[in-house]
């Protein structure tokens, strides 16, 4: 069983860390694409979210339900059309490093012409560090994830699985305050997305840091997540209901507690979809 | 990388059966003729190469050339790098220039002769120009095209990695358009030694397109294919290297770039 993280007590201690914060929030967003134009959608209708620090949080819902649109509005890539989105009371206006994404698209995500580890040194030499420091702590931040034997590979070297362990340890070596996974799996075979899973739980209570997780896949949901929330069909999306899991990890997707919520979530989803096909 | 020897043996062998082809056919095409005065032989050529290039004409005539080459090669490069890189980063400047661009590149080089010699005169500088004019347009479109493709995902990745927009330049849409930017300037080499001529056979008093016209008033067509020639091969030349240097220096921003 996880707690919240408590302070700065990563390992790397890059000295001081940002202000501590307890919660963030979505608070009513709203936001249209292409307003006014014949391929006008609303996305997002008064959406309301809350995740507190140190959480696993997954977003859960049907394709087209605003579940990405909300990872781009908290990584400061969109901007709410109304409503506000903060880290306690500092409004987010645009992508930062305390908020890393880590994308389902590897191949493109990752710079193609850099080995992983120059990948993941990435950001850390954006900010001017001197080589030797970010080479030592790409090769750890390697290490964490298990690819210090791959260090020296270019991405088309690596495998789908690889690749998302490469951009993980290239988020998480910014030691960012809040991690945004859009469906980061969901390309990966079964198998090695369970172990890429089972990694990720790992890692994340290693770490500690907050976790915001999209996916369309039940069972994942559940095995991953302390909060699960769950949305409404598009268009005009915002958040249904949340599921509370305070199961310990590694979870199964037979435990008691998981299968029930399993049920539970697969109804709700259920009437999502079901709606969307009455509706057509 | 090892190749085996069995495959360059084949693949030199095959590249000489090529140039022996086209020697024969030259060669062929020249006796069916019947008037060497009007299509000199290959070993004709040759001989009056051979002897150009003894006494040093042919090649203070390619030094010429080359010069004006790659000094209009390179400025329209760098010129064609900026100015494209510029209109596919800011779209304001992309929309506004495109529609000028779309009117000037039909416009060829050698339209612009004319106009050359009577702005800059009839030394090097309007060599100059029409070289850089022909690769300055290839570069543009070639680098606003590679910069407009870079991924947005691996933009946005960049953002949430903390890069400034220099650094987003620098570091990230460049190395993208690199294949593209490439590509262009391989092109661009080629038009570059089309202008030179274009723009040395009208008024100039060295180079090599100065060699082929001048050897019209003598009526030396041995001469002009040493011109042609001696393009051909130098054309041919550059390109090889170019193609070499590009394999040793940019390969990992060449190679499995999944964008476009």
């Amino acid at each position: 069983m996880t707690k919240p993280a408590s302070d700065g007590d990563r390992s790397a201690g890059r000295g001081a860390r940002r202000i501590d914060w307890r919660v963030l929030a979505l608070d009513d967003v709203s936001l249209t694409f292409n307003a006014g134009k014949a391929n006008e959608y609303r996305a997002l209708r008064n959406a309301t979210l809350r995740i507190e620090r140190g959480e696993f949080y997954c977003l859960l819902g049907p394709s087209g339900c605003g579940k990405s649109t909300i990872l781009n509005l908290v990584a400061g890539f969109l901007r709410p059309d109304s409503g506000a989105i903060h880290l306690d009371d500092r409004e987010i206006l645009g992508p930062g490093t305390d908020r890393v994404v880590v994308f389902q698209d590897a191949s493109n995500a990752l710079m193609p012409w850099l080995r992983a580890s120059e990948n993941v040194e990435f950001g850390l030499s954006l900010q001017g560090l001197p080589k030797a420091t970010s080479t030592k702590r790409a090769i750890q931040y390697l290490d964490l994830v298990g690819l210090a034997d791959h260090a020296r590979k270019f991405p088309y070297e690596l495998s789908g699985g690889m690749k998302q362990r490469c951009q993980l340890a290239r988020a998480l070596v910014l030691e960012p305050q809040v991690l945004l996974m859009d469906e980061p799996f969901a390309a990966l075979d079964a198998i090695t997305k369970r172990i890429m899973q089972k990694e990720l739980v790992r890692i994340w209570r290693q770490y500690r840091t907050t976790v915001v997780y999209i996916t369309h896949d039940v069972e994942e949901a559940l095995l991953l997540g302390q909060r699960i929330g769950i949305m409404k069909r598009g268009p005009g999306s915002s958040l249904k209901r949340e599921i509370v899991l305070a199961e310990p990890y590694p979870r199964n997707i037979t435990d008691r507690a998981i299968a029930a919520a399993y049920v539970e979530a697969e109804a709700s989803l259920e009437e999502e979809v079901g709606a969307t096909l009455h509706a057509h | 990388m090892r190749i085996e020897p069995r495959r360059i043996v084949s693949r030199a062998s095959i590249t000489l059966l090529s140039i022996a082809i086209l020697i024969f056919a030259w060669a062929g095409f020249s006796r069916m003729f019947g008037i060497p005065d009007l299509v000199p032989s290959p070993w004709q050529t040759f001989a009056v190469g051979r002897e150009m290039l003894l006494n040093g004409t042919l090649m203070t005539h390619v030094a010429i050339s080359l010069e004006r080459v790659l000094v209009g090669y390179i400025a329209g490069c760098i010129a064609g790098i900026v100015i494209g890189a510029l209109m596919g980063r800011i779209p304001l400047i992309g929309r506004l220039a495109d529609p000028m661009l779309q009117l000037v590149r039909p416009i060829s080089p050698v339209a612009l002769v004319p106009l050359s010699i009577i702005w800059f005169g009839i030394g090097d500088l309007s060599k100059y120009f029409i070289i850089f004019y022909a690769v300055v347009i290839i570069m543009i479109i070639s680098t606003a095209a590679g910069v407009t493709s870079t991924p947005m995902i691996r933009l946005n990745a960049a953002r949430c990695l903390g890069a400034s927009p220099w650094q987003m330049l620098r570091r990230v849409v460049l190395p993208s358009a690199v294949p593209s930017i490439l590509t262009g300037m391989r092109v661009a080499l080629g038009f570059a030694f089309m202008g030179i001529v274009a723009a040395e056979l009208i008024a100039a008093q060295s180079g090599i397109g100065y060699l082929i016209m001048q050897s019209r008033t003598l009526l030396r067509t041995d001469i002009m294919f040493v011109g042609l020639v001696t393009l051909g091969i130098l054309g041919a030349l550059l390109d090889g290297c170019f193609k070499v240097a590009v394999d040793r220096t940019m390969r990992r921003y060449m190679e499995h770039q999944v964008n476009v």
